[in-house]
């Protein structure tokens, strides 16, 4: 009995080794820094003061940045998961020879730095870009579309990072289920649909979850969409730490920012996992 | 059923309008690469190999170009033979702080890299020790392992514990019933894992750019270094190459699979 | 085994309290107990010897500058002196600082820095990372300017910690197919508030100085001393409407500007230069007292200052220069009344033929320093609108 207890302990010691000495104790410095004081030098002062918080809520500035990163991964999450459930269905019920590929293709946007990936939407949405090119060689339009700097272009630079995510996720979870149960429920005279919405759609779940979470959190944690495809008022929280850390070298205020960051983010994945997360999907299947 | 048809045929035109729009930019980037002038818009004005030349005679990037696949590998192989058993244990134990411990372990994606990036280098200054090879290694590890994790949780889930049970009754030990009927069940999970994890490695910029030390840049890092004067198109050239290969390998490898099997 | 090595571990922790051992060498035996005992030996067995003595690091910026670098004076300085150089880029002075301020041990790491702006070799040496270089070792100083030289010597009691490489300027771009000459140059830096060009203007977002140095231009102020403060942030409110895009990079000022996204913006000299050298249409445009900035190759401290002074002799001989000088459009730091130019030097925007820089304003290192803080925070509310 002790042994069996002691079994998920053993297995999971390499990672959480790993994730303890790599990120815990880091991260513990992060929010002890966050206390400190930043001298108009450059060196920061040990202390243990709540300025950095204050300045955050001060006033309306720094919560709005984190409403709208929360608005904004929201939105990702939605049009990820619009996008990308059907092409995963399709991975999961094709025969076609060339399904590896297809499978493969779907990762090879990141061979291409994220980087130039990035920046060649400019290429696409630009005002000399392809589309534009097209629409007014054939006339459609007089003067080129702004499409670009906004918080759509924004959207599309997140979902072209953020999309092979959820189509594996989805997909990984839809090939494990059992096809003898689809076979059955039509056999007793299910419809294509049915067998879809009974059996096939509640067993994906768990891969369309953990999706939505992954890319709901990646959203929160990226700066470089809204730098490079944003426009005056699209950046994110990330930004503002980024900026905070890297451009004004204010690690105490850019670690505080980080606090919250992570206390909010930690709050909608703890309360995601209580009501509708993972585990309580594990257990109504593993049961 | 012929209503079916067009069912399927609508996912069929769905899945691959996602696809074209997927492959926009990257359509964007491999075609500049053929473009001789260094800021290309379109129409492109002629068409030429110079920047694959360049790249050639480029030690610079072709080292980093080294470094990122050497990590790359290291990482998947790594993070990917510490992920499955950790997802095993969550989906297959019960135990306490479960949720607590799989909340944590998926930590890493919750953390902005660039908080990441200097909360390292933080607890490595205060043990005053100097960056590695073996800490940028460590630090991608942790920092792909949540996707690994994701992606293998989720199907083990869908493989019935039934199954294990069986085997277990049969009289074999947890881990030959691991080796011979969860790996095999799970060998595609943990292929995406690692492809995950590989990718995710190679194309990291922002904690690389805090913990790779300067012989070890890797990519993207050179990459970034670029955006001050202008990126060069040899590394479209490259990010070509690479979709080459990625795509023509297994092809290639199928054709002589089939083809080895059609003489035998 | 277990046992006799937990007493000595607990000997080391004994020594470590009482002082007799540095937290280094308690981490190292900390790091090789656990590597006896199979634990986590890997990250620290293998720091040790993470920096071999015969190396030199060197960061540049990337692309054509550090390849520049390489050929004309890396690889000579390694076939001449059998010392290798790491040649390693940066993405920019900001983030470089973060990596230095957040490295061990000092001057291990990050040897020699090709830096940009005189505020931050004030900064570099505020934090205490400035070195003292012994200038009789490095012949070549004698063919830079002298204006470069004495204007680091006074932020640093008379010492050098770098040596001068380049200049540049930080003027207005415009697109000349759609704004004439002559309303540029009769605009100044007006231009960037102009109402005809809403929507079509751009300008740097990473950095507060620039963008309150124009708005000082633009309400008639000195950028190095302003006293309307009030008049500056207005005018910088007001020209957020006029605003396509606040670009991060040198890369994106000049696909904005290639492909016809903007028509005016702040823009680096050496960025407008490549542009018209390949054809584009762009007209460079430096009003009275344009931002001027100098760059430099600053020595951190902790580094084999032997080594360092060679390599930058190497460094600054005149086809290295001239050669950096052309991959990265900026003229060199090298006097033109000493050393010949070529033509394409001659050409490039903030060339100065008398080798005096007279009429080029710089930043004020230490008062834009002592704002840093509160003005880069204002400008960032500024951007995003409030």
């Amino acid at each position: 009995m002790k042994q069996k207890t002691l079994r998920p302990w053993l297995l999971l010691s390499p990672s959480l080794t790993a994730v303890l000495l790599i990120l815990v104790v880091p991260v513990c410095f992060v929010v002890v820094y966050s206390f400190w004081l930043r001298s108009p030098i450059g060196q920061d002062i040990p202390a243990f003061q709540f300025g950095n918080y204050g300045k955050f809520f001060a006033d309306f500035f720094y919560p709005s940045l984190l409403i709208r990163t929360i608005r904004v991964a929201l939105e990702t999450v939605l049009l990820c998961l619009v996008m990308g459930y059907i092409p995963a269905y399709f991975f999961y019920k094709t025969e076609s020879r060339f399904k590896p590929i297809l499978m493969i293709l779907v990762m090879l946007p990141f061979w291409i730095s994220f980087i130039i990936r990035t920046l060649s939407w400019i290429n696409i949405l630009g005002d000399s870009g392809l589309i534009n090119h097209v629409l007014l060689s054939i006339g459609l339009i007089d003067s080129p579309l702004s499409m670009l700097y906004n918080e759509g272009a924004v959207l599309m630079g997140l979902l072209q990072y953020l999309l092979p995510f959820m189509i594996l996720n989805i997909y990984v979870s839809l090939d494990g289920i059992d096809k003898s149960l689809i076979e059955a429920a039509k056999n007793l005279g299910c419809t294509e649909w049915q067998a879809f919405k009974e059996i096939t759609l509640p067993l994906s779940l768990p891969g369309v979850s953990a999706g939505c979470l992954l890319v709901f959190v990646l959203t929160c944690g990226t700066y470089l969409p809204p730098m490079i495809l944003g426009g005056p008022g699209n950046d994110m929280i990330a930004n503002l730490v980024f900026k905070r850390i890297i451009t004004t070298l204010d690690w105490p205020f850019g670690c505080a920012i980080s606090t919250i960051l992570l206390a909010l983010v930690g709050l909608i994945v703890f309360t995601y996992n209580k009501y509708m997360g993972i585990n309580q999907v594990f257990k109504s299947l593993g049961g | 059923m012929k209503k079916l048809i067009s069912g399927w045929s609508l996912i069929k035109s769905y899945t691959l309008l996602v696809y074209i729009w997927m492959f926009a930019p990257i359509v964007a980037v491999v075609l500049l690469s053929f473009n001789p002038q260094q800021f290309g818009s379109f129409p492109m004005k002629g068409f030429s190999f110079r920047w694959y030349g360049e790249l050639l005679h480029n030690p610079s990037i072709l080292g980093a170009f080294k470094n990122s696949l050497i990590l790359g590998s290291l990482t998947a192989i790594l993070a990917t033979s510490i992920a499955v058993p950790a997802a095993l244990a969550f989906v297959r134990y019960e135990f306490r702080g479960k949720d607590f411990l799989n909340t944590l372990l998926i930590a890493p994606i919750m953390i902005p890299e660039v908080v990441l990036g200097v909360a390292l280098l933080l607890f490595l200054r205060w043990l005053q020790q100097p960056k590695s090879f073996m800490l940028l290694l460590l630090g991608h590890i942790v920092l792909t392992l949540p996707y690994v994790m994701l992606v293998v949780q989720a199907r083990m889930v869908g493989i019935k514990k039934e199954y294990e049970e069986a085997a277990l009754s049969l009289g074999a030990s947890p881990f030959q019933t691991f080796r011979s009927v969860t790996f095999p069940l799970l060998s595609p999970a943990i292929f995406a894992g690692m492809l995950f994890s590989f990718t995710i490695s190679f194309d990291d910029v922002t904690a690389t750019l805090f913990w790779a030390t300067a012989s070890q840049q890797t990519v993207p890092v050179k990459i970034f270094g670029m955006l001050r004067n202008s990126i060069s198109p040899e590394i479209n050239a490259l990010g070509t190459i690479m979709i080459i290969l990625t795509i023509s390998l297994p092809l290639t490898a199928g054709y002589f699979i089939r083809k080895f099997a059609r003489e035998s | 085994m277990k046992d006799k090595l937990d007493k000595k571990l607990d000997q080391m922790y004994e020594s470590y309290k009482a002082g007799q051992l540095s937290r280094r060498d308690f981490v190292k035996y900390v790091g090789i107990a656990g590597a006896a005992a199979g634990i986590m030996g890997g990250p620290f067995g293998m720091a040790g010897n993470a920096f071999a003595k015969n190396s030199i690091t060197v960061h540049s910026w990337g692309g054509s500058t550090s390849k520049a670098l390489k050929q004309f004076a890396f690889d000579p300085f390694t076939k001449a002196t059998g010392i290798n150089v790491v040649d390693a880029t940066f993405t920019g002075m900001d983030a470089f600082l973060t990596q230095v301020k957040a490295s061990f041990p000092p001057g291990g790491e990050f040897n020699i820095a090709h830096l940009s702006a005189v505020y931050d070799y004030l900064r570099y040496k505020d934090l205490g990372y400035n070195s003292v270089l012994d200038e009789s070792k490095i012949p070549n100083l004698k063919n830079v300017m002298p204006v470069m030289i004495n204007t680091l010597r006074n932020i640093t009691d008379g010492n050098l910690s770098a040596v001068p490489y380049d200049v540049g300027q930080t003027g207005i771009a415009y697109n000349l197919d759609n704004i004439s000459k002559e309303k540029a140059e009769k605009l100044g830096a007006s231009l960037l508030w102009d109402k005809d060009l809403n929507g079509r203007l751009g300008t740097w977002g990473g950095d507060y100085r620039t963008n309150m140095w124009y708005a000082a231009l633009h309400t008639g102020q000195s950028p190095n001393n302003i006293t309307r403060i009030n008049d500056v942030w207005d005018a910088l409110k007001e020209q957020r409407g006029l605003m396509k895009k606040y670009w991060a990079s040198g890369s994106e000022l000049m696909s904005l500007l290639a492909n016809g996204e903007i028509d005016a913006t702040v823009a680096w000299s050496g960025r407008v230069a490549a542009l018209q050298k390949q054809g584009h249409n762009i007209g460079y445009l430096a009003p009275n007292n344009t931002y001027s900035w100098m760059e430099y190759m600053y020595v951190i401290k902790g580094s084999d200052m032997n080594v360092a002074q060679k390599l930058l002799n190497f460094m600054l001989e005149p086809d290295a220069a001239i050669a950096v000088s052309k991959g990265q459009n900026y003229p060199p730091s090298l006097d033109p009344t000493k050393i010949a130019m070529p033509d394409e030097i001659k050409k490039l925007p903030a060339y100065d033929p008398t080798g005096t820089l007279k009429g080029y304003l710089f930043a004020d290192p230490a008062y834009w320093n002592s704002k840093q803080l509160e003005w880069g925070e204002k400008w960032d509310r500024i951007m995003a609108g409030s």
